[in-house]
């Protein structure tokens, strides 16, 4: 959940209000995540997949436990409505975050809805996709004077430390 | 004669050097020939010592942790300094009023210091029904019928009226909160003011007492059927019609258990504050 002044009073009420209410909030929520997981990359509108995020990871930090643990089962169990996806979340998604302790997901804001409402989208997506990436990855410009430098500069300091440790 | 004390005093020294390898067979006669040397006297009867049993198939158990659940702070947006500050003040109380282990269901006594009481004193006993608050204004409600009256006292933990807790009986029961004693047959509430404390090991288990209890003719104070209570002490069967327990399924929210933003998993936090409490008090 993002801090916003909205969030800041809220008196402890972090989750918005989506659709018809608690019920209908946790399914709406349940089938966007079945798509995100089937998918890895999904378009919704803002404020949902903002939502989505936070149960996407925390999903995912069960998914990490093991198909053994029973809760963990239970989760995908109730999360994942479309029942062939228990496996890749347990085989694929787990072990590719396995090195990482939250953080897998990334959502980037899109341009407004067009054919409908206008409503503020965005991409949400699980890292690590065999998608083109969603941003131009950086270039490194390794041969640049201040590059060369710097890295100069580091390896004089690593060679500095490593004799201050052996005398 | 001194020449028979020097024989047996060498008899001695010889025997104690043996002794190490064939303990009790020679203990016995080293005594035997002390009492012999002694004088004239008969010799008197020096009873074996008494046999320490060490049953050693079972392994050593360590003591039950307990943190009080005061300790832990409650899932909100509050500086965590509050609390910590508050943990200082509470283990300083801790250091002066013995706060035993108790949950709710146990059988507690309490003397707390009333200034209008005869001797300055007042002490209840009763079964706490519920413990509520975080920090220095925990609270917990015995429950006691006396005279046909039902009473509640609610008492803070960290009171400074507060004299002395001591537990009767310390037990569990199936559900963390009694507040449905209000509405059950008054045999369940109801406790002798002059029992003597129930001992329980300190490595032993906490017992749950799973003893359901019978309700008086409803209204109730509360729907205790409804599933937000989750009560399982209860013996609905005996009030409620199958219809009606069903009709209860009604306020079930089946989802919410695998709501992950409502969770709150304590037990790192849990873990932390033991160590700290523990490392503050053995000071």
């Amino acid at each position: 959940m993002r801090l916003t002044v909205r969030a800041l009073i809220s008196h402890g009420r972090v989750a918005r209000r989506i659709g018809l209410g608690p019920e209908s909030r946790i399914n709406m929520l349940r089938n966007i995540l079945t798509g995100l997981v089937r998918h890895e990359r999904i378009e919704t509108t803002r404020a949902r997949a903002d939502e989505v995020r936070f149960y996407a990871e925390k999903l995912i930090d069960y998914a990490k436990k093991g198909d053994t643990n029973k809760k963990s089962m239970e989760m995908a169990d109730f999360w994942l409505t479309e029942k062939d996806l228990i496996p890749k979340l347990f085989r694929v998604l787990a072990p590719r975050f396995e090195n990482q302790s939250g953080g897998y997901t990334l959502m980037a804001r899109i341009p407004n809805r067009e054919n409908l409402d206008r409503a503020a989208m965005a991409v949400l997506e699980y890292k690590g996709n065999p998608f083109p990436p969603l941003f131009p990855v950086k270039r490194t410009h390794e041969l640049n004077l201040v590059n060369q430098l710097l890295k100069g500069y580091r390896e004089e300091k690593a060679k500095l430390t490593t004799e201050t440790r052996d005398s | 004669m001194a020449a028979c004390t020097q024989r047996t005093g060498a008899l001695a020294r010889l025997i104690q050097n043996v002794q190490f390898h064939h303990e009790r067979m020679f203990s016995v006669f080293s005594l035997r020939l002390q009492a012999a040397g002694s004088g004239d006297k008969p010799p008197t009867f020096t009873p074996p010592s008494k046999p320490v049993i060490l049953d050693k198939s079972k392994p050593e158990e360590a003591a039950r942790r307990f943190v009080s659940p005061e300790f832990i702070p409650p899932r909100q947006r509050t500086a965590p300094l509050k609390f910590f500050l508050e943990r200082k003040d509470m283990i300083q109380r801790r250091r002066v009023l013995n706060i035993p282990e108790f949950y709710v269901g146990s059988v507690l006594s309490v003397t707390t210091s009333d200034p209008h009481a005869s001797n300055n004193t007042n002490r209840f006993v009763g079964i706490c029904i519920q413990r509520s608050g975080k920090g220095l204004g925990a609270t917990f409600i015995l429950r006691n019928i006396i005279d046909g009256q039902g009473v509640e006292i609610c008492y803070e933990l960290y009171n400074p009226r507060m004299k002395h807790i001591e537990v009767l009986k310390l037990e569990k029961r199936l559900d963390d909160n009694l507040m449905y004693l209000r509405d059950a047959l008054p045999e369940y509430s109801t406790f002798a003011f002059d029992v003597k404390p129930v001992h329980l090991s300190p490595t032993q288990e906490v017992p749950v007492n799973e003893m359901k209890v019978r309700m008086k003719p409803r209204p109730w104070s509360k729907r205790w059927e409804r599933p937000k209570f989750n009560i399982k002490g209860i013996r609905f069967d005996l009030c409620l019609t199958p219809e009606q327990m069903e009709h209860a399924q009604k306020w079930a929210e089946p989802w919410r258990q695998y709501d992950m933003l409502k969770e709150y998993d304590t037990s790192t936090l849990e873990e932390k504050i033991y160590q700290e409490v523990q490392a503050e008090l053995r000071k």
